[in-house]
């Protein structure tokens, strides 16, 4: 019965064109987002994401580690990242263990530069790492 | 009257009520009311501006918060289009790059065949005066069969490079097949052409390349052809590469001008 709950809580968005690809495991307590966003709706896609990480911090008390490999961001995708490491600050103010990762592709040094802009405010550990992964 | 002075005044009031000997004075049970009620009315008061104070410190607050709100999200905003400026921006490099990798050729990021039809296009339908001009390594097979494609694309590279330096900025260069190279020379008239080819041709046959130690370099043949007003480009084409043919059977190393 606890396994099925946890099953129906995880997200799994294959990716697309214009939306990323979206994992999160309740059990491992991780997120992984990868590849461009610019939705056609992004509230609705980004929503549901913003929700997962505000029901895992609330309702448990284990570690949150993001993994990302995100590229192309449009303006409210832009924004609905920034809501959710704004969620991570809050949560890491409250003495919650939460961290980032944010691989890129070392041929596109930009995405390392945006990265980093994003970690401004994110008193956190926030790793940008260059990784060779197949584009 | 100051505060100290009202005091005073009070206290005298009240001394001589407290005095025994005042006691059955007409006086005495109005002023002490008076007292009483002034009492009263000074109690009120402070409790008034108490009250009063804390509202204006709760207003206070209340703006201060609400300024601090108002900067929180000012600073937000200014990050969130910082960001979203700065992908933009990554976004319009790519498509530079991309507009640079469709239209040259990947191995002499020379022009290729994309661009060179545009701009003939372009310079068909503006009517600008150009010469056109087709040129060819000479014997160049024979090097990609000795030394390899390896070393010819070497070679092709250092020419290309020998290419841009003699070249003007309106002067448009493309690969146009395997050794065959075009030159667009827009306002160009053909005397002018002539000087540059041959100035061209001299900077190419000085290019030396080396493979297992020997020393290589190639000549090139050129044909130009002048665009005459209203004529096709195709047929400009088509005339430049008459002249080519011509400079390569009179014994290559040579630049003809097309006979019409």
């Amino acid at each position: 019965m606890g396994t099925m709950i946890t099953m129906t809580r995880d997200l799994d968005i294959p990716g697309s064109q214009s939306t990323p690809a979206i994992q999160s495991s309740w059990q491992a307590g991780r997120l992984t987002m990868q590849g461009d966003s610019y939705p056609e709706n992004s509230y609705e896609l980004f929503d549901q994401v913003v929700e997962w990480v505000r029901r895992f911090l609330d309702d448990e008390e284990r570690p949150l580690h993001l993994s990302l490999g995100l590229v192309y961001l449009n303006t409210s995708s832009v924004k609905a990242m920034m809501d959710i490491f704004d969620l991570l600050e809050e949560a890491h103010g409250n003495g919650r263990e939460v961290a980032v990762e944010w691989y890129y592709d070392p041929r596109n040094e930009r995405i390392a530069e945006l990265a980093d802009e994003f970690r401004e405010d994110c008193s956190y550990p926030f790793a940008i790492t260059p990784a060779t992964t197949p584009t | 009257m100051s505060r100290r002075d009202e005091q005073a005044l009070l206290e005298r009031v009240t001394a001589l009520l407290a005095d025994p000997t005042h006691s059955g004075h007409p006086l005495f049970e109005p002023l002490e009311a008076l007292v009483e009620k002034y009492r009263n009315q000074q109690q009120q008061l402070e409790r008034l501006i108490s009250i009063s104070d804390r509202y204006q410190m709760l207003a206070l607050e209340a703006r201060q918060v609400t300024q601090k709100r108002y900067e929180n999200s000012l600073r937000r905003q200014q990050k969130l289009s910082r960001i979203s400026d700065g992908y933009q921006a990554m976004m319009r490099e790519r498509n530079r790059a991309l507009r640079q990798d469709s239209t040259h050729d990947p191995l002499t990021q020379l022009a290729n065949r994309r661009l060179i039809d545009e701009r003939l296009l372009q310079l068909e339908t503006s009517g600008q005066p150009y010469t056109l001009v087709l040129m060819d390594i000479d014997r160049f097979k024979t090097i990609n069969d000795r030394h390899g494609h390896d070393v010819g694309d070497r070679l092709l590279v250092a020419i290309a490079d020998a290419m841009r330096e003699v070249l003007r900025e309106s002067d448009l260069c493309g690969r146009w097949g395997g050794e065959e190279f075009i030159l667009l020379l827009a306002e160009t008239r053909i005397d002018e052409a002539r000087i540059i080819v041959e100035r061209l041709r001299d900077r190419v046959s000085a290019v030396t390349i080396t493979s297992c130690e020997e020393k290589l370099s190639v000549t090139l043949s050129a044909g130009i052809s002048e665009h005459r007003i209203g004529e096709r480009h195709l047929t400009t084409l088509q005339h430049a590469d008459q002249a080519l043919l011509e400079a390569k059977r009179s014994g290559r190393d040579r630049c003809l001008v097309a006979s019409r």
